[in-house]
């Protein structure tokens, strides 16, 4: 039940951002479900393990290959997909908090955010690039089979 | 004649290249582009983006031209139409002038979501999944509605001002000011919560996490020039965010 609600919410945040960047239409929806999907494998994974690199990383790999499939077969460019998608697992909050600590003199604080916020990052880019080259094996029998 | 048409094909080449970078597409993805179009159209074109400059050159002739692009939001419609567009030019389904024309039509005017639509969107952001069992549900409608003024904010501040960084210290500030207020009139249960879902369509998670993806590509300068700029972004909605709790702590009578 937590699980479908955290997914519909994340659909329609991924949706959202999708609005503001001005994703072409018929991609939307598409970029929704993708999100949707990223985050809920991230919070399966958060049920399993507390590392933050395992879950950010899963979480990136499930949107990078679903991305992929995705956008060979309605034919447009990748970031169509993930720019919207990764939008509820990007360390967008955790820099605010580091680089707000650091205004407020708080340097232990605003360091630990910083590292924090480029672990998490190399782990969305490290999932990404993973999901690539193994969609990169595939792609000739997934575009010969449509 | 042929001197007229390269330079006709550079131009055009120069400014899909600026579209591209402006409108959020990586610089590996303008580089290729320009390479394919370059090629469908009978001419080697070798092609070096960066954040800040587009260098586009013949491979054999002495022709060099220059883009300085002006980086600014994401609209990933016109990356989308560009792309169909070089495909339809490099299976030869249109000439290079409906190229030209499309290109420019492009440039001037592209389909955009209306600003009912986009303020629903921005609220619909601000409702984060990673607030939902933390926060109560009347402090995820009140991000909603906070999230809501917060971009409004931002946008009449990007209209207003030319330096890249105010409009977010605005809406950020908008945003901090608004939360405390909220809950200091007891409505809202926590400012804190509220502050985390509202920034969520102002905050540089996806441009930060692109800036990394292409120091790993080894697009280093580009990289790093994006990196800064996500950095940047970041304190300005930090200092915003402080000055608007400031401002509403002596509103309400306390320091």
């Amino acid at each position: 039940m937590e699980l479908a609600v955290q997914f519909i919410v994340s659909f329609l945040s991924t949706i959202g951002f999708g609005i503001i960047t001005n994703v072409p239409r018929r991609v939307l929806f598409l970029a929704g479900v993708t999100g949707a999907c990223g985050w809920t494998v991230y919070l399966l994974t958060a049920q399993v393990t507390s590392n933050i690199i395992l879950q950010n990383f899963l979480g990136a790999l499930t949107i990078g290959l679903l991305a992929n499939i995705v956008a060979v077969r309605i034919k447009a460019p990748v970031n169509m997909l993930y720019v919207p998608g990764l939008v509820s697992l990007v360390p967008g909050i955790v820099i605010y908090t580091s680089l707000k600590e650091f205004t407020l003199g708080n340097y232990i604080n605003a360091g630990r955010n910083l590292i924090r916020t480029l672990v998490i990052a190399f782990a969305i880019d490290i999932g990404f690039a993973i999901a690539e080259s193994i969609f990169r094996r595939v792609r000739y029998r997934i575009m010969h089979r449509s | 004649m042929a001197e007229k048409r390269l330079e006709n094909i550079m131009d055009v080449c120069g400014l899909i290249a600026k579209i591209l970078l402006e409108s959020g597409a990586e610089t590996t993805r303008v580089e290729s582009t320009i390479a394919f179009i370059g090629k469908a159209a009978g001419v080697e074109l070798n092609c070096h983006a960066t954040m800040t400059a587009i260098f586009i050159s013949t491979e054999s002739g002495a022709t060099t031209h220059l883009v300085k692009p002006n980086v600014s939001a994401f609209n990933l419609q016109k990356v989308d139409e560009i792309n169909s567009l070089s495909r339809q030019f490099s299976a030869h389904e249109i000439d290079f002038d409906e190229l030209e024309r499309s290109v420019q039509a492009i440039d001037h005017q592209v389909i955009d979501f209306t600003w009912l639509q986009k303020i629903i969107g921005a609220g619909l952001v601000s409702v984060t999944p990673m607030l939902l069992f933390k926060a109560s549900w009347s402090d995820l409608a009140l991000a909603f509605l906070v999230g809501i003024v917060g971009y409004l904010a931002s946008q009449w501040g990007s209209k207003h001002s030319k330096s890249p960084y105010l409009s977010v210290i605005v809406g950020s500030l908008v945003i901090g000011l608004l939360a405390n207020l909220l809950q200091y009139v007891g409505i809202a249960d926590s400012a804190a919560n509220i502050i985390i879902g509202s920034l969520m369509p102002l905050v540089p998670g996806v441009p930060l996490t692109n800036s990394l993806r292409e120091i790993i590509d080894r697009d280093i300068l580009s990289g790093l020039v994006r990196g800064i700029d996500a950095i940047m972004i970041a304190g300005s909605i930090g200092i915003g965010t402080i000055v608007g709790s400031f401002m509403a702590h002596i509103l309400t009578g306390g320091i």
